[in-house]
């Protein structure tokens, strides 16, 4: 069964809809294309991407010399239209890069001067006096740091589901629960590529790769072994909102060869995250937490800021990253026609994001694909509703205009039932995809309250009996129906 | 009356489960003619509604009542009392006029997004379930496992089953009481794990929900690890030593879909936090004086907010008083300044309220640290109780008359719990 | 040839580890109460244990999919999960009052009737 009508192909189909595949997705929609999007998971961003820690970084610790060195920057720069347009929330709340020895000071200054160099801009070095009293919770045994005040912070599945929104109103077409089994050319030379999947055969010009820990499984399809994936696990805890502004900035150590380091995380929404570990694993799928990381992040973090404390926790979890064999971003075209590599896109990959998807274009272009602008590209999306954000009189209209307004449905987050509509609208299918899209289920009480009118909402709006609803998508189903049979009714109303 | 929400009122009740309703009757008894009541639910009653077994009014009504029938007189008394009952709304804020007056913000679906004016305030918006991540238990993230209290919320209103083979962590009443309900809707219960060396429920619970059923309960166990990509398809369990660290040599896996959470309640005081309102690190409650006043004038506390209770006939017993000082409150009747401190003494977790007034009667909510019988609860130099027992689990209460009240020269009255001397 | 039976008193906390010891159904010795209701909680356990099921039951034209229900006396032990699945063959139409009779004689136990414990109004 083909997908697209016999005869009829795509221009690209990109493999992974995590936030760099989205990215792609919606730079390609700026242009008259046949764009697909096949996501193995229920939903986009469900993979790496909402684990990811949500930072934009400055820049200045990855050298030109590498791919990922030259794209952050740029990728940086672009984040203040992305979220005007976009609608997701994002601050340039700065960032820190702290250290303890004296015999330290030469690499921060080399890190700043590498920045300065690249155009990061603003960068500052601080000494203890200037730091304490900007991070006046942070130990008071740190001697400096240097300040790059472009450091900012997102939700990373916020952006990939905006890019998403955005892409499919200019015509992507998107594909969930679409894992691609097999890649081949067929038997013409017509340079089209054949991707398998089970719902159907994909026929295509241009494969874009952006499977993040399965991209080396997928060049694998079609023959291309020259690099590999070695995931690296990161667990990272979130605590409780009552310790916002316990940091003002994205509190870093000095980057070790493999790692970012432990950080101190104040997220978009208030929370304040810690994290990530750095461990290699051999198992795509281990996204488990443990108590050896636990103490790994707190011991390092209790260390760095005493007020911080396990007891603050109120949720953990943990993701990939997909490291390439090459130690850098992969992304090009290789000796497979159409077929394009976006693979390896570790820290800074978030960052880089809006930067690699308008160098995929160029790069398709490159490759002989037409890029005709659409004059009719909508570059802009309305973005949730955020009712908890807006003004009393602002709420006030929302209320007079939609009484679902009116019923709170999460009352740790203070999302509206209209805010759960609205996120089904815009591709929920799951409590999860609910939760990413409107917070509902993030807060204190961690879904304790609101998820039993999650379920019969999202069971109506998708015609699913509510045991069919599930936490992510695959088997994660929650209720079952009782099971003892009912054999008569009582109780009748007597005419 | 059930919906109507016409201001100005006397005194607004934030919350309608058994302690609001309770709040709101007893403002009404003191003379307070408009008094509100605000619930999120589409209708009031809070937790009882789901806590379809019985244990309740054993004190107040002298009968047993399940939740439900509990919940039903208190709200018809209420409209009886022509209390105004708004569901379907929740309160997004207060403020304060410079002449103490309040101004509630509430939002309704009804009404939209309204402000309301009150004299004084009850809060009674009771508390939530401690979640996995405040335990942080390692391993996957799988649907399958939940608090006890939602799983009751599912199957008692929703009509589904969380799962089909069920572990609960903590021996507290809700898993108790769970694992007795799921047995009845055909599911395998295949074991309770409580980390401390005795049940933190009723021994009664106990008996009728796990022997009766031949539930194991296994004792001085944790939960180590959470297993299933998923869906839960398993858990380790490991016994707990001394400092409650797990012997992981003794690890075992246990086979189940399903891992109930009765770890333990919060109050839900972010909305008194933000106010200002003074907290109690103990309680996780408010502060409050002997008229159950908060910090925050003419702002009053009462039902689990205050602090988690074990007996709901209790948190009627509270919140009718703390509803009858927030209905004289806002009639312009004031109690002087309380002129004694409480505080906990040996073997006493918290006491409440944590003062006291010479010349007024006192009712005194404390929970003990450890069991201890038998034991003697002295008050000060004042009072004397002989108890033949005392469990953490179970809450404490007894009355302090004015006149040994007025025998007490000093400013701060400690009370202690010793073991009785033979 | 004497047996013994051992039960936990559940007339308050204590919770006294109670031993009966018996020839057939002649109780001879009670063991362990500190009080005088452990032993009559003692001898109604081992001669006509009893207890009280509290369940829901199906109900169509209300706000929530369940009614809960109870048996106004309790019902013998061993049969508390017939008892639950008897209760669970009906289903309810609304409006219901609190104390309507759904079932009479539950498993035939005379005067242990199964009823609604609050109101459900049609909506």
């Amino acid at each position: 069964m083909r997908i697209a009508m016999e005869g009829e192909f795509y221009d690209v189909a990109i493999i992974g809809g995590g936030v760099i595949g989205c990215a792609i997705a919606r730079e390609l929609s700026r242009y008259d294309l046949r764009v697909l999007l096949m996501e193995k998971n229920a939903e986009v961003g469900f993979g790496t991407t909402k684990t990811n820690s949500g930072i934009i970084h400055p820049g200045h610790d990855t050298p030109t010399s590498t791919l990922k060195g030259r794209l952050v920057v740029r990728g940086n720069m672009l984040f203040d239209r992305l979220h005007t347009e976009l609608k997701f929330g994002f601050e340039r709340i700065g960032a820190i890069y702290w250290i303890r020895e004296k015999e330290d000071w030469p690499r921060l200054e080399a890190l700043k001067r590498q920045g300065d160099e690249k155009g990061v801009p603003g960068l500052e070095l601080w000494d203890a006096e200037r730091l304490q009293k900007e991070e006046p919770n942070l130990s008071y045994d740190l001697i400096g740091a240097l300040y790059a005040p472009s450091g900012g912070v997102i939700n990373p599945y916020e952006f990939a589901f905006a890019l998403m929104e955005c892409a499919e109103n200019n015509g992507v077409e998107l594909r969930v629960d679409c894992p691609v089994t097999a890649i081949d050319r067929g038997d013409a030379d017509d340079g089209i590529l054949h991707v398998h999947t089970p719902g159907g055969v994909v026929d295509t010009r241009f494969v874009v790769n952006a499977a993040g820990v399965y991209a080396d499984r997928i060049a694998a399809m079609v023959g291309l072994d020259d690099y590999t994936i070695n995931p690296r696990k990161g667990e990272e805890f979130m605590l409780d909102k009552r310790l916002h502004g316990i940091v003002r900035r994205l509190i870093f150590p000095l980057p070790t060869g493999i790692t970012k380091g432990i950080l101190i995380i104040p997220t978009y929404d208030g929370t304040i995250m810690v994290g990530p570990t750095a461990h290699d694993t051999p198992d795509r799928e281990d996204v488990t937490t443990s108590s050896a990381g636990e103490k790994e992040i707190f011991d390092y973090v209790t260390r760095l800021c005493p007020s911080v404390h396990q007891s603050d926790v109120i949720t953990a979890f943990a993701g990939l990253r997909a490291v390439s064999s090459t130690g850098d971003f992969i992304i090009g075209p290789t000796r497979v026609k159409g077929f394009i590599n976006v693979a390896g896109i570790q820290s800074p990959g978030l960052t880089s994001a809006p930067a690699i998807g308008e160098y995929v274009c160029e790069i398709l272009a490159d490759q002989g694909l037409k890029l005709n602008e659409k004059s009719d590209f909508v570059a802009e999306i309305d973005g949730p509703p955020r009712f908890a954000k807006q003004l009393p009189r602002e709420q006030e209209k929302m209320v007079a205009a939609n009484s679902a307004f009116g019923r709170i449905v999460c009352r740790c987050e203070l999302v509206t039932e209209a805010e759960i509509h609205d996120a089904i609208d815009h591709g929920a299918r799951t409590i999860d995809g609910v939760k990413f899209r409107c917070r509902a289920g993030m807060g204190r009480c961690q879904g304790g309250f609101c998820t039993s009118r999650i379920i019969k909402i999202l069971s109506e709006r998708l015609g699913i009996p509510p045991e069919a609803v599930t936490k992510r998508g695959g088997d994660s189903w929650l209720i079952t129906p009782m099971t003892d049979p009912v054999v008569r009714t009582v109780g009748e109303q007597e005419d | 009356m059930l919906g109507r929400m016409e201001g100005p009122y006397d005194v607004m009740v934030v919350g309608g489960g058994p302690a609001g309703l309770a709040a709101a009757i007893g403002a009404r008894d003191a003379g307070a003619r408009r008094v509100l009541v605000i619930d999120r639910e589409a209708e009031a009653g809070g937790i009882l509604l789901q806590c379809i077994h019985s244990g309740f009014g054993l004190h107040y009504f002298k009968q047993e009542l399940t939740g439900p029938e509990y919940a039903e007189r208190f709200v018809t008394e209420a409209i009886d009392h022509e209390i105004d009952i708004v569901p379907n709304s929740y309160v997004s804020g207060i403020g304060l006029d410079s002449d103490g007056t309040k101004r509630v913000r509430i939002l309704s679906d009804h009404y939209g997004l309204r402000t309301m004016t009150c004299r004084s305030v009850v809060l009674a918006m009771g508390c939530r379930e401690r979640t996995r991540g405040a335990i942080r238990i390692p391993g996957t993230r799988p649907s399958g496992v939940l608090t006890a209290g939602l799983a009751q919320k599912f199957t008692n209103m929703m009509g589904y089953l969380p799962g089909k083979k069920v572990a609960i962590l903590g021996s507290g009443d809700i898993g108790l009481i769970m694992a007795r309900r799921l047995v009845l809707e055909g599911c395998e219960v295949v074991g309770v794990f409580e980390l401390m060396p005795y049940s933190n429920g009723l021994t009664r619970n106990v008996v009728q929900c796990l022997d009766d059923f031949g539930i194991p309960l296994h004792l001085s166990t944790t939960v180590t690890e959470i297993m299933g990509a998923d869906r839960l398809s398993g858990i380790k369990v490991a016994p707990v030593g001394s400092g409650f660290v797990p012997d992981m040599s003794k690890e075992r896996r246990i086979d189940c879909d399903t891992l109930l959470l009765s770890i333990g309640l919060i109050p839900e005081n972010e909305m008194s936090q933000s106010l200002g309102i003074q907290l109690d690190v103990t309680t996780r409650g408010p502060i409050v004086s002997s008229t159950l006043e908060t910090s925050l004038p003419g702002v009053f506390a009462c039902g689990n907010v205050l602090h988690v209770h074990d007996l709901v006939d209790f948190v009627t017993g509270e919140a009718l008083r703390a509803g009858r000082h927030a209905g004289e409150y806002a009639l312009g009747i004031r109690r002087a300044q309380d002129n004694i401190k409480l505080v906990p003494g040996d073997n006493v977790r918290y006491c409440l309220p944590h003062s006291l007034s010479t010349g007024h009667e006192h009712q005194i909510f404390m929970r003990c640290k450890e069991p201890m019988k038998p034991c003697e609860i002295i008050i000060g130099n004042i009072m004397r109780k002989k108890l033949s027992f005392v469990v953490p689990a179970e809450m404490i209460m007894f009355k302090i008359k004015p006149d040994a009240l007025d025998r007490f020269q000093g400013d701060t009255l400690r009370i202690d719990i010793r073991p009785l001397q033979k | 040839m004497s047996d013994k039976k051992n039960f936990t008193c559940i007339g308050c906390p204590i919770g006294c580890p109670l031993q009966l010891t018996h020839e057939g159904l002649d109780v001879l010795e009670i063991e362990g109460n500190q009080c005088n209701r452990g032993a009559k909680y003692a001898q109604q356990e081992f001669r006509d244990p009893r207890r009280f099921v509290s369940t829901t039951v199906a109900i169509e034209g209300a706000r929530h999919r369940r009614l809960p229900v109870k048996v106004t006396a309790p019902v013998p032990k061993d049969r508390v999960v017939d008892a639950a699945v008897e209760i669970h063959r009906i289903k309810v139409t609304a409006p219901v009052r609190i104390g309507d009779v759904l079932i009479r004689d539950l498993l035939g136990e005379k005067g242990v009737d199964v009823v609604a414990t609050r109101t459900m109004e049609r909506v």
